[in-house]
């Protein structure tokens, strides 16, 4: 008997966390301010750790980097040459292009990225998870960097922010499934969205706004210039890797790779977008 | 009590550190080991399923505080892993070699896949994926790794100051 009732305490206390936890995904899902603050809390209390870690860390990667990299970052220096004068040649080309897309977009009076000022950042760590794509980030709102705002390297779009504490910031990437950055094609003009799919470092694209349109390969994809846009416009996003049209698809399927290698981010830069006004209240 | 309290307090403090700070630089395959995880096994099996489903709860749910998914979702997986766990080892296993590594395995599994599967159910689809459960795979052999080293660790927070004993008498 005495057994029986142990037993049923027991369910019974099971069924409670059980109750609450769904109680509290459920608040979370909804984006709850409590939940919010909850998490800023926590990570304030970590991020000292978390970067006198990241410091003793360092030193250790860039050795195991020096000794494992060194012939593949020899390759890549000659080819980030020949990179480099090609694109100058590209960037003298598209001069012409370029001017035109800015007088358009004044006439539209829509935003631009020229105006936007930027907070420069350091990459701390992972996720701590298993199933999310971000990366900590070692400033946070006590520089200014509010959820939201994009991220960018000089190659471009990385992702926006989604969680900030006072002393660090959380960036959820754009290969993450739960973000959708508006992008148009380079030559095309297409617009879409991108779409990413769990532990697949390409994205494709949906939602196109011409399906028959011919989209080449290498074509590259900046963020669409639209009003109240989560991301600035012409931020360099990705190229296309394959557009393949499947018998009796209505739209081609288009993979793209991102310009910014996600899975190696050392130094970052946040945008103060949509906020562009806002004055810098540190470093 | 009160000291005991405290170790496992400090338990899960300094494992939500170790997995937040040091780990995230040592991710394997895409995977990092759930360290919260392993030790709600290990307190499961030290302790029996409730101990073991309240410790979950506490140790998911800090864990839950620097992830992006929902806060609440490990906090259930680890609660009803534990519990498993705990009806489990209370019928079933006896004292041996290897343990460890076998229930932080298995618990890894089971661990991640309610995790996954209540996402998904909650509105997150996109943790339902072919990918994910290569990652799980991953993260289970790694588990089943740290779970040397985690094992103790919960082992001496529960023990008896008096006696030295850990497990309960049932």
């Amino acid at each position: 008997m005495e057994v029986y009732r142990r037993d049923t305490r027991g369910r019974s206390l099971l069924l409670m966390l059980v109750v609450t936890s769904l109680v509290l995904v459920t608040l979370d899902s909804g984006n709850n301010g409590l939940v919010n603050t909850l998490r800023a809390q926590a990570h304030n209390v970590i991020s000292p750790i978390q970067s006198l870690v990241d410091d003793a860390f360092s030193p250790l990667r860039n050795v195991s980097n020096g000794i494992t990299k060194y012939s593949a970052v020899r390759d890549e220096n000659a080819r980030l040459r020949r990179q480099i004068a090609d694109l100058h040649g590209q960037q003298l080309r598209s001069r012409g292009v370029g001017s035109a897309v800015g007088q358009l977009e004044k006439l539209l009076d829509l935003p631009t990225v020229q105006g936007v000022t930027g907070i420069a950042a350091r990459v701390t760590g992972g996720s701590p998870g298993n199933f999310d794509r971000t990366v900590q980030i070692n400033k946070g709102s006590s520089k200014g960097i509010k959820v939201g705002y994009p991220v960018v390297t000089g190659d471009g779009l990385v992702g926006k922010v989604t969680q900030v504490s006072s002393g660090q910031a959380t960036v959820t990437l754009i290969d993450s499934p739960t973000i959708g950055v508006g992008v148009r094609l380079e030559t095309s003009s297409v617009d879409a969205i991108t779409q990413a799919r769990a532990g697949d470092r390409q994205l494709t694209l949906g939602v196109l706004s011409d399906t028959g349109a011919k989209v080449q390969k290498g074509e590259l994809l900046f963020t669409s210039a639209v009003r109240n846009s989560a991301f600035p416009p012409d931020e360099p996003v990705g190229k296309v890797v394959s557009s393949t049209k499947s018998v009796g698809a209505l739209a081609p399927t288009i993979t793209i790779s991102t310009l910014v290698d996600l899975s190696n981010l050392d130094f970052i830069k946040v945008l103060r977008w949509p906020d562009p006004t806002a004055t810098p209240s540190g470093g | 009590m009160v000291n005991r309290r405290i170790r496992l307090v400090l338990v899960v403090i300094s494992l939500v550190v170790l997995q937040t700070t040091v780990f995230t630089h040592l991710r394997v395959f895409g995977a990092v080991p759930d360290l919260t995880l392993v030790a709600t096994i290990a307190m499961a099996y030290e302790e029996g399923p409730m101990a073991g489903a309240v410790f979950g709860f506490a140790a998911g749910l800090s864990t839950d505080l620097f992830l992006s998914t929902p806060l609440g979702l490990s906090a259930l997986a680890f609660a009803l892993t534990a519990y498993g766990v705990g009806l489990f080892q209370s019928g079933l296993i006896r004292e041996s070699r290897g343990i460890a590594s076998v229930l932080g395995g298995v618990g890894g599994i089971v661990g991640n896949a309610i995790f996954l599967i209540v996402g998904g159910i909650a509105g997150h689809g996109e943790l339902v994926s072919v990918h994910n459960i290569q990652v799980v795979i991953v993260a289970s052999l790694y588990d089943a790794l740290v779970a040397v080293a985690v094992f103790p660790f919960v082992r001496w927070a529960v023990r008896d100051a008096d006696t030295g004993r850990t497990r309960p008498q049932r």
